[in-house]
Order: structure tokens, then sequence, then C-alpha cells
């Protein structure tokens, strides 16, 4: 099982509440009605005719439908419509109810009608495709119905959350893995940290020896002067060494924590960012790039927070509250038992208030994003606010949900100002109470206690809030970090989708030959959106590819970069499977020109080298001219030397084309795709960039994308792609010869629009 | 703008279920099989109801399904209960945080579910009061009254609400 469908089955189990699989003996009951036929696909079925939930199925095979329901006495009853009889397949949808209905002959009562919520859905719609494209006459290979299920049902939290929250223990333990490398240091640091902990017990049990074995002594007569005074000047100093030990230890401890927590954050964020350059489009598709970016910053950095002093914090106040309450207990028990028992209960309280603060801020949070809704609506719409005279009320509208989430801010603020001072009065309360128990003992009633000894008790007293603060933030701390973690290692687990053969092929030289051999490809399910592609294209070949949107047009282009793999079929190199070359010296090959050209930030030249680094300044000069290019960035103050790119010098689009274009004559790819390269610009930019496009596409193989059908006359081939099928191909004047055909109906359209 | 009951004025619209299960919407000489959608699901639920044809085209608007015959509302009638369908949350027994995801565990009238929303997937508060949350696959729960529900409930639900 893959690592995917593991983790597609642990979402259904632990979120969805409904089987991982069709049940078994169902599915035998309905394959032994189809005569051993298998089951192709299947579909839960969670809602019942009254809209109740409930738990049916719909099955296919390849000559039947099978729907089956729960009988009263829990056994399933199943019937069955063969294929055959099926004319038609609606799917009616609603806010939350969606129905699936077969139909046989027009008036013949339906002869199947299944009812589900949207979070099956996707299951049912591979069904449903299934059903139509047998419809249309055409066939679909057949997939692994347990994962089309699970996929279908799963893929909505998946994509949501692409790892299952392991447990809390287990996230902590592989974060701390990273650790590892880093051995020595941690123990000096943690030795360091051990060692503040253990002498900052000392000053006090110094301060009490003194008192009761030094000064009342002297004071009393029992202890002479000049020993009394050499002793006390001994602690001094020690006390002084403690301070010094302890500072000097800090140092190392805050030095070496820091450190060793930045180069795990280094670490991690490189294994991330390279993961993420590894990853297929597939992923980028799915996650926002905001959300991967916050990954990469505020998560590692956050990880460094809580590994270079979350880790030590929280281990050694566990450390300190046992020392100090063994101390305690050891200089008096019963005064020791006053102070330590409530020390758990503060930990509770603490961990109560962590609790309902959260409460108060997700509240906030929520009242937050309605503050940020006004101002991402109103800003990037500022020009339709003024134009309709809106002002007053959008201030009013902000005013007021600011007004809205001040007063929630506002309600945290009460209750923390509330809390810790409470607490530190209950804190002190338990301070009192051991006055109130040492007072009568210091004056001589009951059991003696020594002056010295409670004036150590009262000094260790103080060392309590720290650590109880520590303590009690402990599930904080741990949430913050594990849901960091989570959000690095959901990335760090998920696999590329397009992956290297074992054993590459390098194509050298690569001339340029792309054949499609029944090419289909889905992104989603079953769904196809090419349907058994072929075509041959010679070396140096310029083939147009037009058609109407969602056609598959850029399906192709996105299959022969190999951003994808395709799913049945195979595309040849130069005779070879695409799957077996070596992408990266594939993809060196491949040029690509879009609609909407993205220049990095940094200087152009900078960014006409980007695919090759190494070119002389001659050589990017000649492919800034070969693109139109030179002209315009000579008239800019800083020439070549501009920096473009976000924060820098805003080019207009026909501008950033041209660098795109020289961009890619320099990489001197053998296969170029230019995907709707001068949809964008006006018809003297155009102009220019035909120009260089004509320059760039000499003596290449080039898959050209383009509405504007005009611009592919001088194509060698045109391809019609519609309905994820090359409906026709041939070339401009071929194509306008048929009388019927698809190409010249488009053509006609576009030229009474001009 | 002036609505009348067909989209065009004239015609008399009725609808009918047929033994294909489906809504029938007949007009004149003209009869197709529809679905309904509101144009107003939340606000103004009971009115201008967009009868839809296969290919998603509007064959009719309805106003108001009181100017239908009795027959085609009680057919309307029952295509809207399954095309405005919507849990009915009546308790909510669990809301957890996740790594990116809230979890829900909640009773419904049509029975228990449990479901995930975004963390940046706030619950909508409706025109006419209540909240509407949708989940990471789109389905909706509707809570009517959240200040009727039980004490527990409503503790879970307090950061939620306004």
């Amino acid at each position: 099982m893959s690592t995917l469908e593991h983790l597609d089955d642990q979402i259904i189990g632990r979120y969805l509440d409904q089987p991982l699989r069709l049940p078994a003996d169902l599915r035998r009951q309905i394959e032994s009605g189809w005569e051993g036929a298998p089951v192709q696909l299947y579909a839960l079925s969670d809602l019942d005719h009254t809209l109740r939930l409930a738990e049916s199925w719909m099955a296919l095979g390849p000559e039947h439908v099978a729907v089956a329901r729960r009988a009263p006495d829990g056994a399933w009853q199943v019937q069955s419509v063969e294929r055959s009889r099926i004319e038609a397949v609606r799917e009616a949808p609603g806010l939350s109810a969606n129905t699936l209905t077969l139909f046989g002959s027009p008036g013949e009562p339906a002869l199947a009608l299944v009812r589900y919520t949207h979070r099956q859905r996707r299951a049912f719609e591979n069904i449903r495709f299934v059903l139509e494209e047998q419809l249309e006459g055409r066939e679909i290979p057949s997939v692994d119905p347990d994962r089309a299920y699970a996929d279908g049902v799963a893929r909505p939290v998946r994509e949501a959350q692409a790892l299952v929250s392991g447990r809390q223990v287990a996230v902590i333990r592989r974060l701390l893995g990273y650790l590892k490398p880093y051995r020595r240091q941690l123990t000096i640091g943690m030795t360091a940290a051990t060692l503040i902990t253990l002498v900052s017990l000392i000053p006090p049990y110094l301060a009490g020896y003194l008192i009761d074995r030094v000064v009342r002594p002297a004071r009393e007569g029992a202890l002479s002067l000049g020993r009394a005074s050499t002793i006390a000047w001994l602690a001094v100093a020690a006390m002084a060494l403690v301070y010094v030990i302890r500072q000097g230890a800090a140092v190392v401890r805050l030095r070496l924590m820091a450190i060793l927590g930045e180069w795990v954050a280094r670490d991690l964020r490189s294994e991330l960012y390279e993961h993420i350059q590894r990853l297929s489009l597939a992923f980028f598709s799915r996650k926002r790039t905001g959300s991967l970016i916050t990954r990469v910053s505020a998560d590692t950095d956050r990880l460094w927070d809580f590994l270079a002093f979350g880790v030590v914090d929280v281990s050694l106040s566990l450390v300190m509250l046992a020392g100090l309450g063994a101390v305690l207990l050891s200089l008096d028990w019963r005064l020791g038992l006053a102070m330590t028992l409530p020390v758990p209960f503060f930990c509770w309280l603490i961990y109560r208030h962590g609790e309902s603060i959260n409460r108060l801020f997700i509240r906030a949070w929520r009242k937050w994003s309605r503050v940020s809704d006004v101002l991402s609506d109103t800003i990037p719409g500022i020009r339709v606010v003024k134009a309709f005279n809106q002002e007053e009320r959008e201030i009013r509208r902000f005013g007021e949900r600011n007004q809205d989430v001040t007063a929630e801010f506002n309600r945290i603020h009460e209750t923390w100002t509330t809390f810790w001072p409470l607490l530190m009065l209950a804190v002190h309360g338990t301070t009192v109470v051991v006055w109130a128990l040492a007072l009568p003992r210091l004056l001589g009633t009951g059991t003696a206690l020594p002056v010295g000894t409670f004036v150590s008790f009262l000094l260790y007293t103080t060392m309590f809030i720290g650590p109880i603060e520590v303590i009690g933030q402990i599930a904080r701390t741990m949430n913050r970090a594990t849901t960091s973690a989570h959000r690095v290692f959901e990335v760090l687990d998920t696999e590329a989708e397009v992956r290297d053969d074992p054993d590459p092929v390098q194509l050298r030289p690569v001339h340029g030959r792309v054949a499609f051999e029944h090419v289909t490809f889905g992104y989603d399910g079953v769904r196809q959106v090419l349907r058994g592609v072929s075509f041959d294209v010679a070396p140096g070949e310029l083939i147009g590819l037009v058609g109407p949107s969602g056609g598959g047009k850029t399906t192709i282009v996105n299959l022969i970069a190999r951003f994808y793999d395709v799913t049945g079929g195979a595309i040849r190199i130069d005779g070879v499977d695409l799957r077996r070359l070596d992408t990266g010296h594939y993809r060196r090959q491949i040029g690509m020109v879009l609609q909407d050209p993205y220049l990095f930030h940094g200087t152009i030249l900078e960014n006409i080298r980007y695919g090759l680094p190494e070119a002389t300044l001659g050589q990017a000069i000649a492919a800034a001219q070969a693109a139109n290019a030179h002209d315009f960035v000579t008239k800019l103050q800083h020439g070549y030397d501009t920096v473009v790119g976000e924060r820098g010098h805003t080019l207009s689009g026909g501008e950033r084309q041209r660098v795109s274009i020289a961009r890619a004559i320099l990489h001197d790819p053998r296969i170029l795709i230019l995907d709707e390269a001068t949809s964008s610009v006006d018809t003297e930019t155009e102009r220019e960039i035909q120009e260089a496009l004509e320059r760039l596409i000499a003596g290449r193989t080039v898959f050209a994308i383009a509405h504007r059908l005009s611009t592919l006359r001088k194509a060698s081939r045109l391809f019609v792609i519609e309905d994820g099928r090359l409906a026709e191909h041939g070339t401009h004047h071929e194509l306008l010869a048929k009388p019927d055909g698809k190409y010249r109906r488009l053509y006609e359209l576009q030229l009474q629009l001009q | 703008m002036e609505t009348t009951l067909l989209g065009r004025r004239g015609a008399v619209l009725s609808l009918e279920e047929r033994a294909d299960g489906r809504l029938w919407a007949i007009r004149g000489d003209e009869e197709r099989a529809v679905w309904v959608r509101r144009c107003f699901p939340w606000s103004e639920p009971g009115h201008y109801l967009s009868l839809r044809d296969a290919d998603e085209e509007e064959f009719a608007l309805v106003r108001d399904p009181a100017e239908l015959d009795p027959t085609s509302r009680a057919a309307l009638e029952t295509a809207l209960a399954l095309a405005g369908f919507v849990f009915e949350v009546t308790r909510v027994l669990e809301i957890e945080e996740e790594v990116e995801i809230r979890h829900w565990r909640v009773e419904t009238k049509q029975g228990p579910r449990a479901f995930q929303t975004r963390l940046d997937d706030w619950p909508r508060t409706l025109p006419h009061g209540g909240l509407l949350i949708r989940d990471v696959t789109g389905d909706l729960y509707h809570l009517g009254k959240p200040a009727a529900l039980d004490r527990h409930s409503r503790a879970l639900l307090w950061a939620f609400v306004d």
C-alpha cells in the first residue's frame, strides 16, 4: 500500500465515520449476481429517500450497475441494472444533497436513483463519467475501485491537511531527531542548563546556613568572632562563585542552544525548500503560495524557538520543581508540604486559563478576519468604492468591525490581567500560610524552627513561580511546536508524483521528435482530460494547438514538459519513453514562453541568463537583440543592470514578454512551448514579439497555443484539440478547405469578430 | 425590475413529478424536466425559485409558489425539500482544532455526523439569525437558533457566534 493510500484510509477511519471499503460480503453478493464479473467502481450513497443519513452503495461492473440497500433485517438488497439499458445519466446537485438518476427509455420509470452528500460526490462522478463515456461509445481503462473510492472521499480533507495528526509524542520525537547531528552541543547545553538549576539552589541554603550556623552562634558567643568572620566571608565568596558559575553556564546554555536551534531550523528550511523544488506541479495547485512560504519561514522559526528554549525550559522546570520540592521537604516537611501541595493545583489553573484564553482568541481571530475582509475587499476595489461614492459606508463598516475586534481583544486583556495577579495572590497566599505555620514555631511554641532554615525556605518559595508558569504552559508550547512540525512534515512527507527512472536515459543530442501514442490523462479520479491523443511531430516542426478552452491544449504542453506523467499510453521523445528520460537533463532541452511571463527579482541580465548563468555578456546582448528587447533595455537608466520583478522596475507586459523570449533564446532549447505568448499585448507590440518569436523558433520543435488563429498561419501543422481529442489536423490551408471543419468554423468566427 | 411568474408574461406554468422521478415543467406546448434552485436560499428561501433544465438554462422563474395551482405547488415543494436540503444541527458534541483543520462532531436531524472545516473558514451568520457552516467538501450545516441549543453546545459554539 502506498503512502497516499495509507493516508486516505487513515483520513476515512479517523475523520469521516464511513466504511473504508465496499463491505466484503456485499461485494461478493454483487459479483456473484453478476456471474463473477468484478466491481470496477463504487460509491457510498449516504442519504436515503427521506434524506436521512444511511448506508447504501452503488457499484459499477463491466455489464451492470448495482444499487444495494439494507433491508430491515440487516441483509443487503441488491438491484442490478444492465448498463446496455441506460440511455441517460443525470446528476441534480443541491445545497448538500445530490441525486444521480439512471434513465432508460423516455417515459419509463428511472432505472436507478441514489442520493448522496457532497462528501461522496467525487466517487459518484467517477461512476457517472464512465457511464457517460459509454453512452458516447467510449471505453475507460479500469482503475483500482478501492483506491478510486478512498481517494474521492478523502481528498478534500487531504488537501486541507495532508498529514493526519499523529500522536503528539511521535511528532515531538521526530522533531527531536533533528537534534541528533548536534549531540555534542546539546549535551553541553543541557549540562550547562542543569548546572544553572542546581547552583540556583545553593544561595538560599547558604543564607540559612550563615544565619543559623554563623550569625546566631557568634551573637550568642558560641562561636568566636574571628572564626565567624572567616566562615561568613568564605560563604560570601562561595555565593559570589555560585553566581559567576551560574551566569557563565547561562552564557553557554543560551548561546549554544540558540545557535543549535538555528542550525536545526536551517536544516529544516533547506530540506523543506529542496523538497518543495522537487515536488510536482500538482502539489502547488493544491497548496496556497502563502501557506508554503509560511511553512519555510514562520513555522521553522517557531520550531527554532521550541528547540532552542522550549525543550530546555520544560525539562529544567520539571527538574527545578522536583529539586525545590525535595529541598523544601528536607528542610522542614511540614512547611514543605504546605508549600508544595498547592503546586499541581496552580499548574492546573494555568492550564485551564490557557484553554479559556484559547477560546477567546478563536473568537477574536474570527472578528479579526472580518476586519481583514473589509480591507481585502475595498483596497483592491477602491475604484469601485469611489465610483459609487461609498466611502462613508465603507468607513462605517470598517469602524464597526474594528470596534468589534477591539472589544474582543480587550476581553482577552481583561481575562489575563485578572488571572495572573489572582494566581500570584494565591501563590503569596501559600507564603502567608507558611508564615502562619512558622511564626508560632519561631516564637518557641511547638517544634523548633531555626530562623536560618525559615529564611532559606522563604527564599526557595520565590523560586517556585518561574517553573510553575513554564509547566502550566507546557500544553500550549507543545501544541504550537507540534502544529508547526506537522505543517513542515506534511510537505516533507509529500511524494513527488513525477519521479525519475532508477536508470534514466540522457538523450545526447536531443533532436526534438515528439510522439504521442494513445495518450490519456486525468488530473483527478477517472475523469480524463486527454482521451487517446496520438500524433508524431518531426524535429523542427511548428505545431499550432488550437481549440476551445478546457479542450486539453495546456495539458498537452504540460505533459511534453513532463510536469505530469501520462495516465495511459506513452509520450516518446526521439523514440524514447519520456518516463525513462533523466528529467533534469530533458527539461534543459525545453523552453517555455508563457502568456504572463514571470520575471524573478533581480537584474534584467540575471533574468536573461536564468537558464544559462555562465552565458557571456555578449551572448546575453545577442539574445536580447534577437528578442527585440535590446532597444528598450538600453533606454533604461540602469540598462541590463535594472532590477525588475517584485519591488523592482515595472516593465510592461510586452517588455516582460521580450525578456522572457531572450531568456528562452539563450537557453537554446530543442523543444519550445509557446503558451498564448502574444495574447495580452497591443498590435504593435505583438508584431515585435512575433518577429522575436520567429527568430526563436527557427530550427526547433515548437508547440504554440494561440487563440488568435492569425498568429499561427506559419505553423507547419495545426492540431485542433477538442474535448481531450485531436479533432482535426493539417496545414492552415488544408483545414480551411474542409467545408464543415472545426478549424474553419473557428477561423470564420474570429474573422467576423474583427 | 419586474419579475413575472414565468419570466414570460401570459403563459401558464404547471409542474408535475413523473414516473421517471423528475420534476417536469409545462408551459404552453413546451415541457422540460427541471430542477429547482433558490435565488435567495437564506434571505428569502420561499420565493424566487429558478427552474433550470439539464443544460443549466432557466426555463422559468417562480416568484411565489402561491401563484401556482395546488398540484404544481405540491410538486414544487417536494423538489424544494431536496434542492434545499442541508444538515440541521441539533447538538454540538465536540469542536477540536487540529493542524489546518477544525474537527466537528455534531448531531443532526438526519443523524450523527462528523465533519471538518478549514481553520480560517468561519461559520457564516445568516440574515435571519442562525449559523451556516460549510465543510471541506461543500456540505452545509445549519444551526437555526444557536441560542436555543443545550448548554454544552452553546459553550462550544460561543467563540463562533456573535
